[in-house]
């Protein structure tokens, strides 16, 4: 017995290090959101409050209108992304010519810093000489969009500039997840449509599209995760509170400005915990009707 | 219109056909037009980028912006890029960035395929438990626990300081496992033939287990760069010494600072990220691998 432990003592020894770790910073941290959430802070002692902080988050329409508003914007995103992804990185898996240039140039925002982006973006988007007006202006196009000016929900408003924003940096991520799938679907599905008489479009369609399953679920799952969580580029356009008008804040904005800001730990990490849970419940939600379709369609075919 | 265009164009349109209905002829065309298309859309990924620059290196865009974007400054000077480096110290930025990126990516190595061998080869009590608690942390965003997080570096006195900034992000759950996976595809009996030879688990380690697993190592170098070097909710947090800002949020700051000039901000976001893109176009078919290896981004 006491041998076996030495013969184990060595593996203790190099899984220590990342344990300790991971609990000064992730187990700690976490269990300690979710006491904050249940404490006021009272002079300078922390008093117990049960509840109280979820029921003021349930009531206030600044937390509820961030929570809407990171999942529109998510919704959005993913509902632009992931087909035209998926279009482009077809288009591109059939091209002779320069694909890894391509490949290199459409990855260019991906590497360049968030920050560094929307800085820039929010020059493109001036509305009297940015970019994107100017181009407009020489179009004849009158009145010209106010955009990250503009906080209502319309289609040249600060929503969808962010989500051009966000559409333009990440493509090239989205293209290269796409086609490391495309490139795993067995030729043999493509020999058998050739044999059948498939056109291109067809079997784009019919046999493409279905085989890449496991990839749309997991650029989705990872996407709604990421989405759930954003915050440099809006918080760089907007700050903390999602100028104008509040329709660039997401939850994690109002989780900083209610803690750095308003200095209330307590209610911010309430809100927290509901993003954790939210969090949580989507990525279960996803992998279970993931799951729950590939035995069907296993047993059924 | 319809009717006299479709009589006179009545033969090309069979002329066109007939070119069509020969495999290679449809080939080519296909390729040209998905040429176009890329062509198209590489301009649209160029184009913010070329912008800033012919921006940055225009004097005049910091009094008025022509109304007609130019991809030419009209009075190209280096201005901008002068006013940039005395206002802020960007050298010191890149500095900072380079000793906090560097640092944390070689922690986040050694510790996840540390214990990345050990989960894959080792035999020890309790291997299991800590796996899924290992799994368990992946599902916990940064951001549920930066609050106590930053409590805990203001308690450790650390606010301020490199290790703020590094400790936090040296070890990884995702690391940690993707390290696991990979080395468990190492054959036992190259370990075991070490062991009969009389290698302790550290050597077996340092000369067996890392040099075979370049591949991995080489994807989770650039997924922790990119973290690092791009983050700045965390420097935000817990950073208010400007000798310690890293050139992400060293520019995330002076972005967002009222009454920064067109020009010179432009030029400072140049100056950010022009390096880092010269980088990428070097070092682009190991970090677009890493990214196709692991499936995250930066």
């Amino acid at each position: 017995m006491v041998r076996k432990l030495r013969k184990s003592l060595i593996w203790y020894v190099f899984v220590a290090p990342t344990f300790i770790l991971f609990g000064l910073f992730v187990a700690y941290p976490t269990l300690e959101t979710f006491r904050l959430s249940f404490f006021q802070e009272v002079a300078t002692r922390q008093e117990f409050v049960g509840a109280l902080h979820y029921l003021r988050l349930l009531g206030n329409q600044v937390f509820l209108a961030a929570l809407v508003n990171t999942a529109f914007l998510g919704i959005l995103f993913l509902l632009i992304i992931i087909p035209l992804g998926f279009v482009m990185a077809s288009l591109l898996n059939n091209l002779r010519v320069w694909p890894n240039l391509f490949k290199a140039i459409y990855f260019l925002p991906q590497i360049t810093s968030t920050v560094a982006v929307a800085l820039v973006f929010s020059y493109v988007f001036q509305p009297n000489w940015g970019l994107v007006n100017g181009l407009l202006r020489q179009l004849g196009v009158e009145p010209l969009p106010l955009w990250l000016a503009e906080p209502r929900y319309v289609l040249t408003g600060s929503r969808a500039a962010v989500t051009i924003l966000a559409v333009w940096v990440a493509l090239g991520y989205y293209m290269l997840i796409f086609q490391a799938g495309l490139q795993a679907v067995p030729a043999e599905l493509y020999d058998a449509a050739v044999v059948d008489g498939a056109g291109p479009l067809q079997t784009w369609w019919l046999i493409t599209l279905p085989s890449m399953r496991p990839t749309f679920v997991f650029l989705y799952i990872t996407g709604t995760i990421e989405a759930m969580s954003r915050f440099s580029d809006l918080w760089m356009l907007g700050g903390p509170a999602g100028t104008p008008a509040r329709s660039l804040q997401t939850i994690v904005m109002y989780i900083y400005q209610t803690a750095f800001e308003s200095n209330d730990f307590n209610l911010a990490s309430s809100a927290a915990v509901i993003l954790f849970v939210v969090v949580l419940l989507l990525t279960m939600i996803n992998f279970r009707s993931f799951l729950q379709r590939e035995f069907s369609s296993q047993s059924g075919g | 219109m319809a009717t006299s265009e479709s009589v006179s164009s009545a033969r090309p349109v069979t002329a066109i056909r007939g070119w069509l209905a020969s495999q290679r002829n449809f080939q080519r065309l296909q390729q040209v037009i998905i040429f176009i298309i890329m062509v198209i859309g590489a301009i649209v990924m160029i184009a913010p980028f070329e912008w800033m620059l012919a921006t940055s290196f225009s004097r005049s865009a910091n009094i008025a912006m022509p109304r007609i974007p130019t991809f030419w400054p009209a009075d190209p000077s280096v201005f901008n890029y002068k006013v940039a480096i005395t206002n802020l110290p960007l050298v010191r930025y890149y500095f900072n960035s380079l000793v906090v990126t560097a640092l944390t990516t070689l922690g986040y190595l050694f510790f996840s395929s540390l214990t990345g061998y050990a989960f894959a080869k080792g035999r020890f009590v309790g291997k299991s438990v800590l796996f899924i608690i290992l799994l368990t942390t992946l599902m916990i965003p940064f951001e549920v626990r930066m609050i106590p997080m930053y409590q805990l570096m203001r308690q450790l006195h650390l606010s301020d300081s490199y290790a703020a900034l590094i400790l936090p992000f040296i070890s990884g759950g995702f690391g940690t496992f993707l390290m696991r996976q990979y080395i468990s595809a190492i054959p036992d009996e190259l370990i075991d033939a070490a062991r009969v030879d009389g290698a302790n688990e550290w050597t077996i380690y340092a000369r067996i287990i890392l040099p075979l697993c370049g591949p991995a190592l080489a994807a989770l170098t650039v997924l922790s760069a990119l973290w690092r070097w791009n983050d700045v909710l965390w420097p935000l947090l817990v950073i208010s010494d400007r000798d310690l800002y890293t050139i992400t949020f060293g520019l995330a700051i002076a972005g967002r600072s009222q009454g920064i000039f067109t020009g010179v901000a432009l030029a400072t976001s140049a100056i950010a990220i022009l390096p880092i893109m010269i980088l990428f176009l070097f070092l682009q078919r190991y970090i677009i691998r890493g990214i196709m290896l692991t499936g995250l981004k930066g």
